[in-house]
């Protein structure tokens, strides 16, 4: 590697320091039968010992530790290499160095960013499920549905012949449905006048059906096929899977992108949370598939998660509050999705 | 102090030489899917310390890449168990007082750690922490100044800064600082003038509240927004982000001279910092520009340019000859840590 192999005898000139000690002293090393000698700007012999040379960074000064404490460092890097031997880690500097093979390095750090997204989160989610108890997820759906009373829910206005008519169609369900993993199925009715007509799964196994919800689609079929939709979160564990998803993406790009600065750390991080919530959209059109076979399974038409999709997109947002089906054209292609399955299958109610 | 010598802090690193480190370790980390990121990390700061001098004299990074991973692997192993037993109803509320008073002690071991790993001219920084002061101005001063709407809290900053200077040493002299509050105040009153006018004009002219509405609806029922929402909703980050941007900016200029220029070392070695609020924000602004519209690829050249100014306008005014300090045995001394991790690139503002 060195232009001019240098006699060993001829001293390396840089700078020592003492041990303890912030003096800054022009020095010189000679290195003879593995003996390192440093000498002080008169000749004088300032320490005898053992050499150890730490690795070289960039452009950075060749440090050399000598025993007692005392530390070297040159910027002769040549005359170093001819007297230490070329350091350890010196491949390491050679494919840092800025040459157009780093392109190719760029180009396989796009590649392994895509990878870790398509797979390597799926397998952190993965182990992040296995690995959490069945009691933190009822704890979770507990805090949930306090939370959801004390901010913005009241007991339902129902009354109770109509509540024990859909509690019915509950139980047909869940009897058809896959075993819940976290704890048996629940039916929850609430008045939530804010979400208006809605229903949803929390990951223990916990549905909650609007009041508004029971009154605009008091059909059996519908109600039975959006309770398929619900249980099939459940059992798919989507929402322990979007919650170790974001978890995952906030530690990966902590750990690899480490000190990118703040600025782009937030737009990674709001990125991330985005792009998670496109991908609960799989999740969607995967509900709706387990749904329309456990509906079926039940007694209950499959169809009827289409018609309840075509009515969500007829209607309009009206004017009390932003409500989700409002801005949510993908209803009518979930529908088509829905006929085509339910054709493919042959599956009816029956 | 009589004559005191001035040294410009010197910084002599490049985006040319600095990039190959950068996307080297990344593509390192990407590969052993985070875990090598520690050794990047240790690999970064040697690099960034040393490349700045003062007096000729290089600064020196000694921390190993295995010592931050076992620390990473605590803190991530910690955070789990925090996150698990937090989710239960009353056990949660004690686990977060906990942390409370877990705090102050983590907060020292990262200084002392950061202090004793640090080299400048061959000798190491040190910290002589107290769990009682470090809990009183990272817990209980911020918390008192709640109830004053955070009027107070720059007497909280003050206390913090004033509590870090004042326990780091180099070798066996001691730092010192001593400060009014009211540069404190005109940091703070600055920039949150400016974050309160940025962000009311951005909301005014792009509708903020109604996409906020329509997304939190969206989380709350588990369904997916469309596209365009999203669209908005992303532009409208982006746009947001460079608005309020220059806050923090504003805000770690300020506080950066106001913090240098009460510090000073034993031996009557002062400092100085004299960076420009208006230069900072355009640094950082347009430093975050590039590296968005680089896919990220500027990062290594925004970090150098923020460093490289920020040395430009820091100052070391020595009474008398540098050689002098000296140090304990090796074990009982640590690193400036933070208050030199400052130099080190974005973080602009001085310890935690
Ligand atoms: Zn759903």
């Amino acid at each position: 590697m060195s232009g001019f192999p240098s006699d060993p005898g001829t001293p390396v000139p840089g700078h020592a320091y003492g041990p303890g000690s912030s003096r800054r002293i022009a020095a010189s090393l000679r290195v003879a039968d593995d003996q390192a000698t440093l000498f002080g700007p008169q000749g004088e012999r300032l320490v005898v010992g053992h050499a150890r040379r730490r690795d070289r960074i960039g452009a950075g000064p060749s440090l050399i530790d000598i025993d007692d404490g005392w530390r070297f460092e040159t910027d002769a890097h040549e005359m170093i290499d001819t007297l230490l031997g070329h350091e350890q880690k010196a491949g390491l500097m050679e494919y840092e160095r800025f040459h157009p093979r780093l392109v190719l390095v760029v180009l396989a750090c796009f590649a392994g960013v895509f990878l870790i997204w398509r797979f390597g989160l799926g397998v952190l989610v993965a182990i992040g499920i296995a690995l959490t108890p069945a009691p933190f997820v009822s704890a979770i759906d507990r805090g949930n549905i306090a939370a959801i009373d004390r901010v913005f829910a009241q007991p339902s206005r129902l009354d109770a012949d109509r509540r024990a008519e859909v509690r019915a169609i509950f139980d047909d369900l869940a009897q058809a449905a896959p075993e819940p993993p976290y704890g048996d199925y629940q039916l929850h009715f609430r008045h939530i006048p804010r979400l208006g007509a809605n229903a949803f799964a929390l990951p223990g196994g916990n549905i909650v059906m609007t009041d508004a919800f029971v009154r605009q689609f008091g059909d059996d079929d519908i109600i039975a096929a959006v309770l398929g939709h619900e249980m099939a979160h459940v059992t798919e564990k989507h929402s322990l899977q979007q919650l170790y998803r974001s978890l995952s993406i906030y530690l990966l790009i902590a750990l690899i992108a480490g000190d990118v600065g703040p600025v782009a750390e937030d737009i990674l991080l709001e990125g991330g949370a985005l792009m998670s919530l496109a991908y609960s959209r799989e999740h969607e059109s995967e509900a709706d598939a387990i749904g329309i076979r456990v509906a079926a399974r039940a007694g209950y038409d499959p169809a009827a998660l289409a018609v309840f999709f075509r009515r969500l997109d007829g209607m309009t947002g009206g004017g009390d509050g932003p409500q989700w089906y409002s801005t949510h054209p993908a209803s009518r292609d979930r529908a088509a999705e829905i006929r085509r399955q339910i054709e493919e299958l042959g599956l009816s109610a029956d | 102090m009589q004559n005191p010598t001035i040294h410009k802090v010197e910084f002599s690193g490049n985006a040319r030489s600095y990039f190959g480190i950068w996307i080297v370790n990344i593509l390192l980390s990407i590969v052993t899917l985070g875990i090598y990121s520690a050794w990047a990390k240790v690999r970064t700061r040697r690099y960034m310390y040393q490349h700045t001098a003062i007096d000729g004299r290089r600064f020196d990074y000694h921390a190993t890449g295995m010592q931050i991973f076992i620390g990473r692997l605590i803190v991530v192993a910690g955070f789990i168990v925090f996150s698990i037993v937090s989710a239960i109803p009353i056990i949660g509320l004690v686990a977060i007082f906990g942390l409370l008073f877990l705090a102050p002690w983590l907060i020292n071991r990262g200084m002392l750690f950061n202090a004793r790993v640090t080299s400048w001219s061959g000798l190491r920084f040190g910290f002589d922490g107290s769990y009682w002061r470090a809990f009183r101005v990272y817990i209980l001063y911020p918390f008192l100044s709640l109830f004053t709407l955070y009027l107070a809290i720059p007497f909280a900053i003050r206390a913090q800064h004033s509590y870090s200077v004042n326990s780091h040493r180099f070798g066996t002299a001691k730092f010192h600082f001593e400060s009014s509050v009211k540069p404190f105040y005109v940091a703070f009153l600055l920039a949150i003038g400016w974050m309160a006018l940025a962000g009311l004009l951005m909301f005014l002219v792009l509708g903020g509240g109604e996409i906020f509405a329509e997304i939190a609806m969206a989380e709350r029922t588990g369904r997916a927004p469309d596209d365009a929402l999203m669209l908005r909703m992303g532009i409208f980050y982006v746009l947001l982000i460079l608005a309020v941007l220059p806050a923090g900016f504003i805000y770690q200029a300020f506080l950066r001279n106001a913090v240098y220029g009460a510090t000073s070392l034993a031996g009557g070695h002062e400092f100085r910092s004299d960076v420009k609020p208006m230069q900072l924000v355009w640094i950082g602004v347009s430093n975050a520009v590039a590296i968005i519209c680089s896919l990220g690829m500027l990062l290594p050249w925004a970090h150098i340019r923020m460093m490289r100014y920020l040395s430009d306008h820091t100052f070391i005014l020595a009474n008398g000859s540098l050689d002098d300090f000296t140090g304990q045995q090796e074990e009982s001394v640590g690193a400036i840590g933070d208050a030199y991790a400052d130099l080190e690139g974005f973080d602009v503002g001085l310890p935690v």
